[in-house]
């Protein structure tokens, strides 16, 4: 066995002064049984410190990792079930729907028999023959917007417009409105 | 918590004088003790309690006007005596067959280098496990980053049967790990 070997471990760790560090030195690159020491002391040092890095790791981390798998697993199934759940849903119009104004028809319990914007004119009037209540028809099918007519038909509750006794009880008056084109009422009317 | 953050919970406000100083002792030491203390058996948990027990310990002694001299060795005898005071079956636990814990360090490794480091590890840890309980500590000392005289200072050996002790550990894992 070399001399130096003894020397060699503390040589590699920076321990040796350093006169004796040059010798140790000089003579490895000559000698290569030593080098060979060297190389297998370098060696178990560098797996000393993996294994202790692997232990630190191993207690610091293991929960963790063998947790992640797991909870992603459930998360992603999770978040797949929502989504296939949010596309099957049928999707809802936040906004009521609209009502034609043509078809609106209503039942008014009046006194007074005409208001009227401009002299009677009935000749554009468009007149509804059945009087409807006003559910039956906000039931009925909106999808399709259908331009406005010219004429509306509106209820307004009795109460609203007369005193209590002011009109005999269960007389009906039908308000016809004109409409133009425009959107402006052009004239109304309260007809028995 | 990052690495080299420091926890508020140490009172190192409390003693201006030296808490930068302190401070960057933590930055420094903080990841090798743990390293130290892990290895030696304790829980992670109970290694970071005995790390920040030492530097609380720290502050003290410079706060009382300690000496400075190889504060590295003393922050680690510090913490090799709180060690040993928390854990009484230091062997058995230090034998503890590790195998599960390998299979994180294959983790992210091909299948064939991880079987090889498992096996590398598994001869290392059966080598360590039957050096003295002396040349052990001095490894794990010097694996921490200590020189033979700080190593010296924790365990109250002399430099040179520091030195002594480490080739000799060194040489026996040699052979026995067929390096």
């Amino acid at each position: 066995m070399c001399d130096f070997q003894p020397k060699l471990v503390a040589w590699l760790d920076n321990e040796l002064p350093e006169n004796q560090a040059a010798e140790v030195e000089r003579h490895v690159q000559a000698c290569q049984q030593c080098r060979a020491e060297r190389d297998r002391y370098e060696q178990v040092s560098k797996t000393f410190d993996a294994y202790c890095d692997a232990l630190i790791s191993a207690k610091t981390h293991p929960n963790v990792l063998r947790w992640v798998p797991a909870v992603s697993g459930a998360l992603l199934a999770l978040a797949a079930t929502v989504l296939l759940f949010t596309l099957q849903r049928p999707r809802i119009d936040p906004r009521p729907p609209a009502t034609p104004r043509a078809a609106v028809t209503v039942q008014a319990l009046a006194a007074e028999p005409v208001l009227s914007a401009e002299p009677v004119a009935p000749k554009k009037i468009h007149r509804r023959q059945a009087i409807l209540p006003v559910q039956e028809q906000v039931q009925q099918p909106t999808a399709k917007w259908q331009p406005p007519d010219t004429a509306v038909q509106i209820t307004i509750p009795a109460e609203t417009m007369f005193a209590p006794g002011a009109i005999p009880e269960g007389m009906n008056f039908v308000a016809e409105l004109s409409i133009g084109p425009d959107g402006s009422v052009e004239r109304l009317r309260l007809r028995p | 918590m990052s690495d080299d953050s420091v926890p508020l919970a140490l009172p190192f406000l409390r003693f201006a004088d030296s808490s930068s100083e302190v401070t960057a002792l933590y930055r420094e030491l903080r990841k090798p003790l743990l390293r130290y203390l892990v290895c030696l058996g304790l829980s992670s948990d109970e290694a970071q309690d005995v790390v920040q027990d030492s530097f609380v310990s720290l502050q003290h002694h410079l706060a009382a006007g300690g000496t400075q001299d190889n504060i590295r060795g003393w922050l680690f005898r510090v913490a090799h005596n709180q060690a040993r005071n928390r854990q009484t079956s230091y062997h058995r636990r230090f034998a503890d067959p590790l195998d599960s814990e390998m299979d994180f360090v294959a983790g992210d490794a091909t299948p064939e280098k991880a079987i090889l480091e498992k096996e590398k590890f598994r001869r290392l840890r059966a080598a360590v496990g039957l050096l003295p309980e002396s040349e052990r500590e001095c490894l794990l000392l010097r694996a921490g980053g200590l020189r033979y005289r700080e190593i010296g200072d924790v365990l109250g050996l002399a430099t040179s049967t520091v030195a002594d002790t480490v080739e000799r550990a060194i040489k026996k894992l040699a052979e026995k790990c067929n390096v």
